[in-house]
Order: C-alpha cells, then structure tokens, then sequence
C-alpha cells in the first residue's frame, strides 16, 4: 500500500548550511492499517507528512503509494495523486471561508474529471452526522463540525490515504473525542489512517505507533487499539 | 469540463467577497462608461458632418467650379462673381474631358421676391440644368422636375423645396400653381424631397429650381454661370480630373503661364478628407482621455486581485491539496478577474448609453444610435480582465501549499 525506502530529505538554510530533516527512513502501511506517527517538534513528522502527503519530494529514496511511484513526479502528476489517492485533515481545520459545508466538502471534485456530484457531498456530510449543517456557513459551525466537515472533505473522492496532522490540535477534549471515534469508525471500515501527533491519548486510537527522534524512526510497534469502546 | 468546475469556483468566490468585487466592478465601469460615451459621441459627430456635407453636395464624386481665383467666402451669386465661367466652359469639359461623366450648370441668386397671391417669400432661386436630380442623387416628392425639351424652348416652370411648399401653400396643393418669380409667371412643375441641414446647420430646402436657359433668358439676362459642377466617372481619379479640368479652363480662358486660375475648383472628397481628419483628431484625444481611464481600472483590478491573493492563502493550499494543479490556481484566478471587468465593463454599457439617452433628450439632439464603440468597449473589457488579472493568478499559483497550510 504503502512503501518508502531510504526516504531523505534535506533543506539548505541560508549560512547554516544543511538541515537534513529525514534520514533514510523506510517504512511500509498495509492496507487498513490506522497509524500515529509521533515526536518532539523538529523530528520530521511534518516534513514525512508532506512527502506522504504528496505536497513535497524526498530528496532521495523511493516512496510507492497504492502500486504508484510517486517519488520523481512532476507537479501536474502529483495534483493529481493528491486528488485521487489522499485526503487531509489539518489541525486549523482549513476549510474556505464564507462557503457553505457543503461546497466545502464538494472542493476535491473541482479537481477531478467527473462533474460535482452534490448527492455524493450530501452523503459524505451525512457520513459525518452534519446534513443537516449542509448549508450552514463555515463560521456558522462549532470547531468540532468544522473538524468533521473537514474529515467528510478529505473522504469524498474515496482517497486510498487519509492523513490527519493533528487533527484534534485546536478542539476541545469531546469534540477531539468526537474526531477520534470518527477516524476510529473509518478505521473499521477498511481506511487506511496516518496520524501525526504528539498527543499519546490521540496515538492510542492508533493501531501501530511510529517515533521519529532527528528524522530517524526510533521505534515501530504495533498494538491493539485501545479506547475503541466508550469513547462515545 | 474541468474550466468549467473552476469557473463556477470563480463565481462564488466573487460573490463571496461582494465589497471587493464591487469596488473591482466600479474601477472598470467609470472607463469603459467614458469611453464608450465619448467615442459614440465622436463617432456620431463625424456621421453627421459626413451627412451634412453629403445633403448640400448631393455625392461625393463631382468637381465644384466657381468663377473668380480670390477664395470668395460663402455662397457665390450672380451679383458677387466676375463674368468668366460661361456656358461653353461646361460643354467643353463634359465633351472633352474622358474622366468626366456630367456637368450641371448652376445660375443662382438670393433675395428675389417670389410670390403666390398674397403671400411672399425670398428662397434661394436656381437655374440648373435638367440633369441636376440625377447628378446629385436628388429626388421629386411629387410632380415632376423639367425635361431637357422644357429648359430649351425657355418653359417658365418652377420645382419648389420643402420650405417654400410649406411657407408659400400650406395645406394646397401647389403642383399646376402660378407663382411670380420677380413678377415673372412660373407654373410649379414638381416638390423636392427635403434634403435637411447643410454643414452650417442651415435648411437646404428654401429653394425654388428652374431650367438654367429660361434663368439666363428670361429672368436674369445673364450668360456666365456662378457655378458648374463636374461628376467624375472613377471617384479615385478625382485628383487626375480635377487637374484636367483646371487645365482645360487655362487654355479656354488663355491664362499665361504663371498667371493665377480666374476659376477655383474645389474636390469634395479632399475636403471631406480634411473634414473627418479634424473629426480623427478630436477622437484621438477623447480615445485617450478614455484609455487613460480604462489603465486606471487596470490598476485598481490589479491591486485589488493581489491583495485577494495574499489574503487568500490559505484557500489556495486548500485548493492544491485537494488536487488543484497551478494552472488550475492561474485558471481560476483569471477567470475571477476576467469576469469582474466584463460584468463591469457591461454595467458601464449600459450606464454609458442611458446616461447618453439622457444627454441628448436634455440637449434635444437627434437620438445617437452608434452602437459599435459599445461592442469594442466590451470587447476592452474582456482585455482588461486578462491583462490585470494575469499577474496576481501567476502569483497565487507560485503560492507554496506547504508554507500557506502550516499558518
């Protein structure tokens, strides 16, 4: 599903020189698999996100995604991975403003080549339990709906990646156990989940737990998820 | 299928931000208003002296000759111009001369008493000669004009403008009526179509025609003519005619070498030309003050467009995360500019033409119906929606999603 090997990345700073942000990192994600990706600021986890993310290029390494090499894309190829193959949860939320949930929700299929189906926005927003929030401007919302707006946003042309970056960042404990159980139900439902975070209450949520220290991965271990009942 | 997605974004997005659209809209509609306003105007200008002209020279591709070298202000009459162009000077050039087709021959005269029982008026009165309708494209309202038999055996018949019809008989009919031209007998043959203003402002309808040879004979017992007017056979040879002509009157008037014309020709096509060149001058000038007007509306949708950009940051890594490719970010961004300058660039057609409507109901001018500065105007607008809208859309897909995400 998920394949990186030797992945690097390295940023060239002004004077300072070099900063190499990702060190040979090598991983793979089966299919299904719900995956918190944690550590200290300054580790990678947002420069690892990016590059799964398909917003940036390793500098060296490979990085298959869903059978695709996906490493030495050019820009248009990789706009269109994204919008194929992976959704995004942001901490902030980012959904548009002055724009309704559901042309919020309706935004990734701007992008692919089908029309904009409303009927599938509809029930992505009903996925999220907001259908009856359809209309409802984005600053109408409470920042847990906008949270799951945001979730039935990255669903909405069936991504084969979802990826969370701290996606209870900005919320309030129920509504960021609110978001939890909901990435645990598509977690049930066969979606394959990356999370960063550097909550271990969120990682728990996660079946498998990924440390990165200095770009390097320092520990990988898989568990049972944990939480899974009485979280609603 | 996809532009049109992005397009549809586009359009939200301006209704999404209304102030800002409508400030985008307002710097585009007060140029393209003025420009379409002022060239319509222009443009209507010129049509109206081109109709002027048009109406007192009947076409443009006849040689006007008049007796006399010194330039003789205003209309020549039989008592203000020297006894040189005689009635052979016209057989002459119409015989001679390969270039030309016709030459009317004109005798004429101002306040001479014309008179239908009690009433009295002074028209213009002219002796011309019967193929004057033809040659200046003029036509009989009613009746008939003289035949070339009736000028020859001397008839005493008269063909009345719509001015002398309307102030000699009003309400009668004056077709088979005895009028007294110097208290000379005249049966009035036929009515002119009204030919309306010359390029004075003047009616060119106060006039009564007569056949040229009863003018000369019976009532002026003149023989030299104030006025011939030569129809070219190639309006684009008209120069080439003109200067035969001239030649022609030279030898028949045995002018020496470097003696001045005893005659002076004008071409109304040259003076047309000078005519709507003065017309392209004003043009320029108001077609500038307007783009000048249109560059300000550039910049406003400019500024405007990237300030949008810089605030709309994070909409843009929205966008690209979810797939938007920089061309669809450039795509979208320009459609966003092209229609805010086209719906203005409407809304100032159609304030433009309204507020012209006004105009000329308030001045009691004719109604302008130049509707061509109105198509190119918006067709300006179109432009001006791409050339302002194409830097600030290259800036929003330079955006990085990764940097406008993180903030």
């Amino acid at each position: 599903m998920i394949e990186l090997e030797n992945i690097s990345k390295t940023f060239t700073r002004g004077e300072h020189g070099i900063v190499q942000a990702l060190k040979a990192v090598s991983f793979r994600i089966a299919s299904g698999e719900f995956v918190a990706v944690r550590g200290a600021s300054g580790s990678g986890k947002s420069t690892l996100l990016n590059i799964l993310g398909c917003l940036d290029l390793p500098t060296a390494g490979s990085y298959r995604l869903d059978g695709e090499d996906v490493a030495r894309h050019s820009d248009q190829q990789l706009a269109r991975v994204r919008n194929a193959k992976i959704g995004f949860i942001f901490q902030s939320f980012n959904l548009l403003p002055r724009t309704t949930a559901l042309e919020n929700v309706e935004v990734p299929m701007v992008y692919d080549q089908g029309l904009v189906d409303r009927k599938r926005a509809v029930a992505a927003l009903e996925r999220v339990g907001l259908a009856a929030r359809a209309s409802h401007f984005s600053s109408e919302l409470s920042g847990g709906e906008q949270q799951r707006v945001a979730v039935a946003r990255a669903l909405i042309n069936n991504p084969a990646l979802v990826l969370a970056d701290e996606p209870t960042g900005n919320l309030d404990l129920n509504a960021g156990r609110e978001v939890m159980a909901l990435l645990s139900d598509l977690h049930r439902e066969g979606r394959t989940i990356l999370l960063v975070t550097h909550d271990d209450a969120v990682a728990a949520y996660a079946s498998r737990d990924i440390i990165l220290r200095d770009g390097s991965i320092v520990s990988d271990h898989t568990h049972a998820t944990r939480l899974v009942e009485g979280t609603r | 299928m996809k532009a049109g997605k992005i397009s549809l974004q586009a359009m939200r997005s301006l209704r999404r931000y209304r102030l800002r659209t409508s400030l985008m809209m307002l710097g585009i509609l007060v140029g393209i208003a003025s420009l379409a306003v002022l060239s319509s105007l222009g443009e209507a200008t010129k049509r109206e002296t081109m109709q002027r002209f048009k109406n007192m020279l009947g076409t443009f591709d006849a040689i006007i000759v008049r007796p006399g070298g010194g330039r003789t202000r205003g209309m020549p009459t039989l008592v203000n111009v020297p006894p040189t162009l005689r009635f052979d000077d016209a057989t002459a050039i119409a015989t001679e001369l390969p270039e030309i087709k016709a030459v009317a021959e004109v005798q004429n005269a101002f306040d001479i008493d014309v008179k239908y029982r009690e009433r009295s008026s002074s028209p213009a009165i002219f002796g011309v000669s019967p193929n004057w309708l033809a040659l200046r494209s003029e036509e009989v309202a009613d009746g008939a004009f003289f035949t070339p038999d009736q000028n020859t055996s001397l008839a005493r018949v008269a063909v009345l403008g719509q001015d002398v019809r309307s102030q000699m008989f009003p309400g009668e009919d004056p077709i088979g009526k005895t009028i007294r031209i110097a208290d000379v007998p005249f049966e009035v043959l036929g009515l002119l179509k009204s030919r309306g203003a010359g390029p004075a402002g003047n009616s060119l309808d106060n006039v009564v025609l007569i056949p040229i040879n009863t003018a000369s004979r019976r009532l002026f017992n003149r023989d030299f003519l104030t006025m011939l007017i030569a129809q070219v056979k190639d309006p684009e040879r008209s120069t080439e005619a003109t200067a035969q002509v001239a030649a022609l009157l030279r030898r028949r008037h045995r002018i020496q070498p470097r003696a001045l014309d005893d005659f002076t020709i004008t071409n109304p096509a040259a003076t047309m030309a000078q005519v709507t060149h003065a017309g392209s001058t004003l043009t320029k000038i108001l077609t500038g003050v307007s783009v000048m007007a249109l560059l300000i509306g550039v910049v406003v949708i400019m500024g405007l467009m990237s300030i949008a950009v810089s605030e709309r940051r994070k909409e843009i890594g929205v966008r690209r995360a979810a797939g938007a490719t920089r061309p669809d970010v450039v795509q979208q961004f320009l459609f966003e500019a092209v229609f805010v300058s086209l719906a203005g660039g409407i809304a100032g057609v159609m304030i433009g033409w309204s507020g012209m409507q006004l105009v000329t109901r308030i001045q009691k001018l004719p109604p302008i119906l130049v509707w061509q500065p109105f198509a190119v105007a918006i067709s300006l607008s179109l432009a001006v929606g791409v050339v302002s809208g194409i830097y600030p859309a290259w800036k929003a897909s330079r955006i990085d999603p990764i940097q406008a995400l993180r903030s």
